[in-house]
């Protein structure tokens, strides 16, 4: 809290600094707020009304995005209905040691890993053990970002179990010239310009960000830091060039490259060290896409999208400056694909296209770099047999060298009995190919000498264990030596829902969802040990689970000035085989405490860890007539959540094991120049709610300073001309 | 990781209450020894085993190895009997899944030996689960050790805590098994 009045003063003097420097105090107009009807891609891979799509989708909008102040896209997407900020199932790190994992967005209920995250509609890589670190994206160029609920595999592929969030970023109509400078607590600073320079059929668009922070430390009495000091940078470039009426280029390039600093405690032999260096983060994409227009009914769309991903990470202990530890992560994508748009309607359309990818991923942990190739096509055609009523029939075919060819189908349906009402209905398939460290994981743990093989090195692996002699010989390997080809994942999910627009200032949205996985692949060990008496583990195949629950969302315009949204999600997530070992009384806890052993029972049964049956969100949004001053209260409940088995059966079923809910309560208030500045400030997690063993990725109160300068207003030389 | 030492403190108050209520119940019934025992093993799969034996409650000397006076020994998560590839006696060992304090006979035969060292009686990593979350090596609930002892007695035995030994750092250097055992001094198998 001394930290928090420090930087309160710190915070509050920049703001008035900032005021004194700009005494100019007028007025400035933002855009119309009133609930609009936006237009979004994801769903159906073209541009089409959100009333007329038939699953459910969620669209943030740049407004909101500005209007919260944040820069940080995790905490902007975990404010939204249904999306829960989640930490990776591999758990947290060892005190003291920097968090390997990170946390993710959980939609419907399952993991962070089984939603595709999209920017401009291509897939980001470099996800660590499933979790995509989403700092990766700076948020000051973003234009909406699109929620897709349920299986969105018929057109994106892999991943989309759960839905796709597809971060647009801005295509502007006029000329901008922005920077923005952020200032937050824990020493964290923000830097973005964002360009944009049009002239006849070419639009320019210049994207710079600057980001950094000190960090924080949830828990003094540990060495190192819980967040360890980083800093990046964002660059991105976007052109826009029609070449005719019928033609469209659209080309980007994307860079982005972060350096965090870790110093932590490590032990060498017995003996403490400490250990410093870096961890340092990459990405880069290029991005080419070619539309062109032959006649009225057919249009097609060339897309050439490569990427490519490092993470390295170097540690020297501090004493004598040599080194400790070393690993990395590469990873490189090629994509090119075609998509053809047939039929003159929007509602009638027939989409069809196909794709190439080469990937390559090399990682310390792995035996080899690893390459492989897939091939994809996919169809959806919409038909409209009578009128209010939209059939849409999707599917996609993935051959992947790996794995055997995915067909996955997707039916949607929306029906409008009314103008103001769209009743909406998909059933689809999904599927997640195996990760790569399931497949290639050839690592053997120093500390305690345990060996886990990726399913495809098991064969290998044993082989050479036991060659190395690290296998006894009287071990008969030879019934092992199997085909270990994991299968996907796949899922079906079913979505039922509406959209209400009772009058222009209410919208309403509300659906239950229900998804069934199988094929979810977990760690198992062989029955064998080494001749250090350590497991050898590999992946298989085994659990089906299921997710189901319903959302509700509303909107509301008061008093023309003010916008109430609030959101609730139930979810109930649960293994189906645990479910079955319950009734057959297979399953006994034993209380950690009187040591008494009993079955378990069914109602006992709470389901997946990490997993909150109640989640809410509530904001009131407020901006004046003259839209020159703005503000919002935000707040996000997540009710209380399974954590870790404490009882010896490795389910969640005893009070005990879990974390209470809690509730984030987020502010903004801003106040818009006619010269072009606007000014912000507000506070994240305003209650300060902390929990450092278990919630590690929550820091704490934070307070926050914008300050946005539109240049070109600034230097315009008559302000009274400018159009509020 | 506090709250694991929390938590031991936890169960090493609730063990005390449990061994003294024991004590006092094996006093009832003469030919059978309740017990209710912990011992400490090094966090490492590199140091020499922990020999224990049923009958005198107790730990049994390294020097011992290869004497009758020891029943299994320990080291970090594996378990080894003596017979066979490790000891000179005819020790063997079932794992079961029932309630421990339901189980009133223990099983005719079937009893494993540890055939060679990769190939062991219980096999290692059959009887916790390591959680990832936690790192805790948790022991499964409804599992009952029995044992026919190096001296040809049978034993019920379940395990009920693996906890670390309170540490500084990143590394753990001592486990604490916190098991209780009946042992049936009279030859039979029912307990």
């Amino acid at each position: 809290m001394r930290k928090g009045s420090k930087n309160i003063i710190v915070t509050i003097t920049t703001a008035a600094f900032i005021l004194l420097q700009f005494s100019v105090f007028s007025q400035k107009k933002f855009n119309d707020t009133s609930i609009i009807q936006e237009v979004v891609v994801t769903a159906t891979r073209t541009e089409k009304s959100i009333g007329d799509i038939p699953v459910p989708i969620q669209v943030i909008s740049k407004k909101f995005i500005q209007q919260t102040g944040s820069q940080k896209l995790i905490d902007i997407l975990q404010q939204q209905t249904g999306l829960v900020l989640a930490d990776n199932p591999l758990g947290q790190a060892l005190q003291g040691y920097p968090n390997p994992f990170g946390s993710g967005i959980q939609l419907q209920g399952l993991d962070p890993a089984y939603t595709l995250i999209l920017l401009d509609g291509e897939p980001l890589t470099g996800r660590n053990a499933g979790i995509l670190n989403l700092g990766r994206i700076a948020v000051g160029n973003i234009q909406q970002i699109e929620i897709i609920k349920g299986p969105a595999t018929s057109l994106y592929g892999s991943d989309a179990l759960a839905g796709v969030i597809n971060i647009i970023t801005e295509k502007p109509k006029d000329n901008i010239a922005s920077i923005q400078v952020h200032r937050a607590s824990n020493n964290t600073w923000g830097f973005t310009s964002n360009n944009t320079i049009k002239k006849n059929k070419t639009v320019l668009q210049l994207f710079a960000n600057r980001y950094s922070s000190s960090g924080y430390d949830l828990d003094k009495t540990v060495y190192g830091k819980t967040v360890d000091p980083y800093r990046n940078y964002s660059f991105a470039v976007k052109l826009f060039y029609d070449i005719n009426a019928r033609t469209q280029l659209q080309s980007s390039a994307r860079i982005f490259t972060q350096k965090q600093f870790n110093n932590y405690l490590v032990y060498t032999g017995s003996q403490p060290g400490t250990v410093d260096g870096s961890t340092d983060e990459s990405d880069w994409s290029l991005n080419n896409q070619l539309s062109h227009r032959f006649s009225k009914k057919v249009k097609l769309v060339s897309r050439l999208y490569v990427t490519g991903y490092q993470d390295n990470a170097t540690v020297f202990l501090q004493k004598n400056d040599s080194l400790f530890d070393k690993s990395f992560l590469h990873q490189f994508l090629l994509k090119p694909e075609w998509q053809f748009e047939l039929g003159e309607k929007q509602n009638e359309q027939f989409i069809t296209g196909l794709g190439y990818n080469y990937e390559a991923i090399d990682a310390s942990r792995y035996a080899a770099e690893k390459r492989f190739n897939s091939f994809y096509i996919f169809s959806q055609k919409e038909w409209h047999p009578v009128t209010h009523l939209n059939i849409t029939l999707g599917a996609r075919l993935d051959k992947n060298s790996l794995y055997k060819a995915q067909f996955n189908p997707k039916l949607a349906i929306a029906f409008k009995p009314l103008q103001k009402l769209t009743l909406i209905a998909s059933v689809g398939s999904g599927f997640k190919a195996p990760d790569f460290r399931q497949q290639f994981l050839y690592f053997t743990n120093s500390l305690v000498g345990y060996t886990l093989l990726g399913a495809s090195e098991l064969n290998n692996g044993l082989l050479q264990l036991k060659q190395q002699g690290q296998i006894d010989a009287s071990v008969d390997i030879t019934p092992y030596l199997t085909d270990h080809t994991l299968l996907p994942e796949r899922s079906v999910g079913t979505n039922i829902g509406f959209r209400l627009k009772p009058g222009n200032n209410t919208m309403i949205n509300s659906g239950v969802f229900r998804n069934d996985i199988i094929n979810l692949i977990d760690r198992y060990n062989l029955p064998f040990t080494k001749t250090n008496n350590q497991s050898i583990y590999s992946y298989a195949n085994v659990n089906r689970v299921f997710t189901q629950g319903f959302d509700f969302s509303i909107s509301q315009k008061l008093l023309d000035v003010f916008t109430l949204n609030a959101g609730y999600q139930y979810l109930e997530a649960k293994d189906k085989d645990v479910i079955e070992r319950i009734r057959e009384n297979k399953i006994v806890k034993r209380d950690p405490v009187t040591f008494t052993s009993t079955y378990v029972s069914s109602s006992e049964y709470g389901g997946l860890f990490n997993r909150s049956k109640h989640s809410a969100n509530l904001q009131l949004m407020y901006s004046n007539k003259q839209h020159w001053l703005n503000g919002s209260i935000r707040a996000v409940y997540r009710g209380r959540f399974g954590y870790s088995d404490i009882n010896g059966d490795n389910i969640l079923d005893d009070d005990r094991e879990y974390v209470k809910g809690y509730l984030l309560l987020n502010s903004s208030v801003s106040i818009a120049f006619k010269n072009g500045l606007q000014l912000q400030t507000g506070s994240d997690n305003i209650l300060n709610h902390l929990d450092k063993d278990k919630l590690p990725n929550l820091s704490g109160r934070t307070f926050f300073v914008n300050c946005n300068l539109n240049l070109q207003k600034f230097f315009a030389k008559n302000k009274n001309n400018i159009q509020l | 990781m506090k709250k694991m030492i929390y938590n031991s403190a936890v169960i090493a108050i609730s063990a005390i209450l449990i061994l003294s209520s024991c004590t006092k119940n094996s006093t009832d019934v003469v030919t059978i020894i309740q017990k209710t025992d912990s011992l400490k093993v090094n966090f490492s799969s590199a140091t020499a085993f922990t020999f224990f034996s049923f009958k005198n409650d107790a730990l049994v000397a390294n020097s011992d190895s290869a004497t009758v006076n020891w029943d299994f020994g320990l080291r970090f998560t594996t378990f080894i009997l003596n017979s066979h590839t490790y000891g000179p006696a005819n020790a063997g060992a079932i794992l079961q899944n029932s309630i421990y304090s339901s189980v009133t006979v223990a099983p005719d035969a079937g009893y494993a030996y540890d055939t060679t060292s990769a190939q062991k009686a219980i096999k290692d990593g059959s009887w916790y689960d390591y959680n990832v979350v936690t790192h805790a090596f948790a022991p499964k609930a409804g599992q009952t050790f029995f044992f026919r002892t190096a001296d040809n007695f049978y034993v019920k035995m379940e395990l009920l805590a693996v906890d670390y030994e309170p540490f500084v750092g990143p590394a753990p250097v001592r486990l604490i098994y916190r098991f209780r055992y009946t042992y049936q001094s009279n030859g039979t198998k029912n307990f």
